[in-house]
């Protein structure tokens, strides 16, 4: 009886203790991720700041940190030699198909490997999760030659975007499938005694359970593709046709360039991949701690 | 909430992506034209197919614009894939192997008949010998400078004649007078600061293919007349890369550039850091002339002779069109003076046709020019056209194929010697079998 | 259990299984038409000089004579890969873990720092590069300002063959937001039972982190360390982007190696044996991080499903 009452007396001061160590630590953390924050951002102000300024002052040394006027007339300068809305329609013809696209395809594979039974499924699988660790640059230049002579679509915009519309890729189809495992299996069993088919099933109780992986897959395509440059690099070949990743490194390679044009059409690009970041960024984590990525 | 917006903003981006636009078909033959350069060129280019379009209906000509850096491989990719442009300007260093793999049409009729031939030193020959593609136009390099430097330094404009040239010892003592570092310094002042200088006094642009002319300069050569042989390891090419990368290394009058982009002119005199730097004349227009800078030209300083690099260019027909006989037609309208003449009168071209460096007529309808951003006409002529005639040589992929594998290797191999990791000689050395294969190997 | 039910069964079954095949369609496609089929390609094309505007010639193994005797970039690649693999890994993974662990705590504005610490992901890497060549310029970038005014003497980032694996890696890192959240969704997944059962035996702040945090995140450790190393591996935006596979051939990455043999020289059937080989360093890498990887990773019993 004593001995029990010592303990849990005990016990309340370990939590007393610990929950005044934890305030502690927690102020020292918010500092030091504060000074860490500055330092994450410093690039992207750097950028922000070299957009503003003229090429003298860019180059002047020591450097400013501060422009001595804010020249925003340089971002609609630099608009008329930058067709960035242009740019941002052909990144987006690329983009929005593609997203759509692995969405889907993602979401019906996932929903056959968490749900169905099939002949194959293991070994369906097991290249599926291969298929993760298959380094895509090693088949560049086979699937190269395949779109281009094979499928004759050079010039267009296919063969960046149908790939994404084959499953989405193996670790989305992955992402989707443990989410699928979470959902209740006792839901769709009750939609099968109502008489629902797979695909009634998949359509109106799978995948409203499973918006927010559905999300997490779309932005973390986006971010994908946002990102590539390889692909866009061999596939398109026009300026009518480039991506913002391309123009900018047409805008950068271009004999008359100069680094304070170049630095606002840098900020510029930064833009949408961020507004979408920040709407959607709050599905990311929660979506990503579901799928528990133990195993 | 935020679930709706997203998906409202996906389906936005969808309509948004899907309208794409299609073009009116109007009964004229379309061929394509492919071009590259900065946005603005691409205009001028540009306005010149509107003239060309406007003034018959029965080949419409629309212009492809690919990036200076990927233009041959992009062609080659094109070219791969069966789909190559109608016609276009090429990179220069791909010529020789497009010829080669019959991926360009015969246009050597092109000029026959006319008044007046193209500069020799800008006609691209096999072996050095069989013409196969004529340059659009020609560049030849020179000395770019900013008045107001040499002013406020109390020394003498780099010299506009030929005869006139710097010595080698001459360029750097001038340069040496413009470098300055924070303190007010020049290099041969005691208590210099090297790792501070503000202002330099000289770019030697060593984007690999300019570095041949000091080979020439010093009275060496990278190839044989044929193209067939790599000479790059001669003592007196050897020694002028060195020459070139002590500059940075032991004068200190140039900063560091590694050769590797074409952005000498802007990084330097065009951003008002330093003095002067060397330059193709495309910079005249491309940059120099916007820059706001008071500059003017003069020609290269000499090492023993004086030389100057000529390239440009060829404005070609490829094979795979389907439709040869307009191609070649708008390409022979296309290479006349006056039909580029915006490229010309701004500066970004210099006229291909001997007549524009021989008679007094044509060359001042040129350096005359309203437009011509060079008021100094002596200035102009001795720089561009008198240079030209008396020193011009042919780059090297005139003559030698393979050059961009070539330039490639060698940019990579000059690394170590532009930081003073290796010298010249010893990176040359380690390198020149592989440098020497990269012309003649096929795998 | 009579007749018709377990006809009803198989119905049911066949139904499923069809469903399964129809959903799985654009996934075997993907997965034979753009993954699998091509890697053969790949090793058959290795075997042919093949321009690709001319007729492909079999040559057997010359391409990989050349590439192991006579190329003079293909070991600079390899180092270079290698290098650039190593310190962009062992960075990245150092950092996004710190950062992790701290977002993890009850700290204000939290889900702000998440975003700021992701940010940088998600910005277009064309532009990425581009910007952070202007902090390391040698002449006149931040960063070489800062060193100069400490008294230091300048340093030569993106221009030294030396020091240009270690400045693109710090890029690396600061790109690495992907790896943080997933540490922060695997540190939410540790059970605070045992943190707590710890602190009553009187556990410090640090022997908890190795003796319990660390062992539970091993699995999310290996997972991120192996995504982060063939991501890595195959490393050529930097190159595409920045530096054209120099200075000297530093950044002659493989994949960029490959990229331009094959689009730039046009030498398609070489460019396909340095993908073989690049494949095979590829599963050598993955192949030592698995076997090892038994020793190493702690399964927490079976405390879920």
């Amino acid at each position: 009886m004593s001995v029990s009452k010592a303990n849990v007396s005990n016990m309340k001061n370990v939590f007393v203790v610990r929950r005044r160590k934890d305030k502690i630590f927690n102020v020292l953390a918010f500092c030091l991720l504060l000074v860490l924050t500055a330092l994450v951002m410093f690039p992207i102000w750097w950028i922000f700041r070299s957009a503003l300024m003229t090429n003298a002052e860019l180059y002047a040394y020591p450097p400013t940190f501060l422009p001595y006027v804010w020249r925003f007339e340089n971002f609609s300068a630099t608009l008329e030699q930058f067709p960035f809305w242009m740019y941002l329609k052909n990144t987006f013809t690329i983009i929005a198909p593609s997203v759509f696209g692995a969405v889907i395809t993602a979401t019906m594979g996932g929903y056959a490997f968490a749900r169905l039974r099939f002949r194959g499924k293991k070994f369906l699988f097991t290249l599926c999760v291969g298929s993760m660790l298959l380094p895509s640059m090693v088949t560049l230049v086979p699937l190269y030659i395949g779109w281009t002579r094979i499928a004759n679509l050079s010039g267009t915009y296919w063969p960046l975007i149908l790939p994404h519309f084959c499953g989405g890729g193996a670790f989305n189809i992955f992402l989707i499938r443990q989410f699928i495992m979470t959902v209740p299996r006792e839901l769709d069993e009750a939609a099968t005694i109502d008489g629902c088919g797979y695909f009634k099933i998949l359509i109106s109780i799978i995948i409203p359970a499973i918006k927010s992986a559905m999300i997490v897959v779309a932005l973390l395509k986006f971010i994908e593709l946002w990102n590539d440059l390889l692909q866009q690099v061999i596939y398109i070949n026009y300026q009518k046709d480039f991506t913002i990743a391309l123009g900018l490194s047409l805008f950068k390679g271009s004999l008359k360039s100069d680094w304070s044009k170049i630095m606002c059409a840098t900020c510029m690009a930064f833009i949408p991949g961020v507004t979408f970041y920040i709407i959607g960024q709050k599905y990311l984590v929660e979506g990503i701690v579901m799928t528990g990525l133990k195993n | 909430m935020m679930k709706k917006m997203l998906a409202l903003l996906l389906c936005a981006m969808m309509v948004f992506g899907l309208c794409a636009s299609a073009l009116a078909e109007d009964g004229a033959v379309h061929i394509t034209y492919s071009y590259w350069g900065t946005p603005d060129e691409a205009a001028s280019t540009q306005a010149v197919l509107d003239t060309y379009n406007a003034s018959q209906n029965k080949i419409f000509v629309e212009l492809l614009c690919i990036p200076n850096e990927q233009y041959t491989t992009k062609l080659q990719a094109m070219a791969v894939a069966n789909e190559m442009p109608d016609c276009g300007i090429m990179n220069e260093n791909g010529v020789l192997a497009f010829a080669n793999a019959g991926l360009l049409a015969d246009v050597s009729d092109m000029y026959e008949g006319k008044d007046s031939q193209p500069l020799d030193c800008v006609t691209f020959k096999n072996e050095g010998v069989t013409p196969v593609a004529f340059s659009g136009c020609n560049e030849i390099l020179m000395m770019f400078y900013n008045k107001d430097m040499f002013d406020a330094a109390g020394v003498d404009y780099p010299p506009t004649k030929v005869e006139d040239a710097w010595t080698w010892e001459e360029f750097i003592d001038v340069s040496k007078k413009l470098t300055i570092d924070k303190n007010g310094l020049h290099p041969e002042d005691e208590g210099f600061d090297s790792e501070n200088i503000v202002q330099y006094g000289c770019v030697v642009d060593n984007w690999t293919w300019q570095l041949e002319v000091w080979a020439q300069s010093n009275g060496g050569s990278w190839f044989s007349p044929d193209g067939k042989e790599c000479l790059i390891n001669s003592p007196e090419a050897i020694e002028s890369i060195q020459k070139v990368a002590d500059l940075t290394l032991v004068e200190h009058v140039m900063p560091l550039y590694l050769g590797l982009n074409d952005e000498g002119i802007i990084r330097s005199v065009a951003s008002g850091t330093v003095a002067m730097a060397t330059g193709g004349a495309w910079n005249i227009g491309t940059c120099m002339s916007s820059s706001g800078i008071d500059f003017g030209i003069g020609v290269l300083p000499k090492m023993k002779e004086a030389v100057t690099a000529c390239t440009s260019g060829p404005q070609v027909v490829f094979s795979q069109s389907k439709h040869l006989a307009e191609a070649k037609e708008f390409i022979a309208w296309y290479t006349q003076e006056e039909n580029s003449w915006n490229l010309i009168e701004t500066g970004i071209w210099m006229p291909l046709l001997e007549k524009y460096y021989t008679q007094e007529e044509a060359i001042d309808t040129w350096l005359k020019d309203e437009e011509f951003p060079i008021k100094d006409y002596d200035m102009a002529k001795s720089v561009l056209v008198d240079y030209t005639l008396s020193s011009a040589k042919s780059a090297c992929w005139y003559y030698t194929p393979n050059t961009n594998e070539f330039t490639d290797l060698l940019r990579s191999v000059l690394g170590a010697v532009w930081t003073g990791d290796q010298t010249a000689e010893q990176a040359i050395t380690e390198n020149f079998d592989a440098l020497s294969d990269t012309i003649t190997e096929d795998f | 259990m009579n007749i018709s039910a377990t006809t009803g069964k198989s119905k049911l079954r066949k139904a499923e299984s069809r469903t399964a095949y129809l959903c799985l369609i654009p996934s075997i496609l993907g997965l034979s038409i753009i993954t699998y089929i091509p890697l053969i390609a790949v090793f058959i094309l290795s075997f042919f000089s093949w321009k690709g505007f001319d007729t492909a010639k079999f040559v057997g193994i010359a391409n990989y004579v050349r590439l192991f005797t006579k190329d003079p970039y293909f070991y600079d690649s390899i180092q270079a890969t290698v290098s650039y693999a190593f310190m962009a890994v062992i960075g990245s993974m150092l950092w996004s873990l710190m950062i992790a662990m701290l977002l993890n705590r009850k700290v204000p504005a939290r889900s702000f720092f998440r975003a700021v610490f992701y940010l940088p992901y998600v910005l277009p890497a064309m532009a990425v590069y581009l910007g952070w060549s202007w902090l390391y310029d040698y002449n006149h970038g931040f960063f070489n300002y800062i060193i100069s005014v400490l008294g230091g003497s300048k340093v030569m980032f993106l221009d030294n063959a030396n020091m240009i694996i270690p400045s693109l890696s710090m890029i690396a890192v600061w790109l690495s937001g992907n790896l943080i959240v997933i540490f922060i969704a695997g540190l939410q997944n540790v059970p605070r039972i045992y943190h707590e059962a710890a602190e009553i035996d009187g556990a410090n702040g640090w022997q908890r982190f190795w003796n319990i945090t660390l062992p539970c995140m091993t699995p999310i450790i290996f997972y991120n360390l192996l995504m982060a190393l063939v991501t890595n591996l195959q490393v050529v935006t930097p190159a595409l982007a920045l530096t054209s596979g120099g200075p000297g051939n530093s950044t002659t990455f493989m994949s960029y190696l490959m990229y331009r043999y094959a689009f730039i020289n046009n030498k398609l059937g070489y460019s396909c044996a340095i993908s073989a080989v690049f494949f095979v360093l590829i599963g050598i890498f993955t192949g030592i991080l698995f076997a090892t990887s038994k020793s190493w990773i702690f399964y927490m019993g079976d405390d879920n499903e």
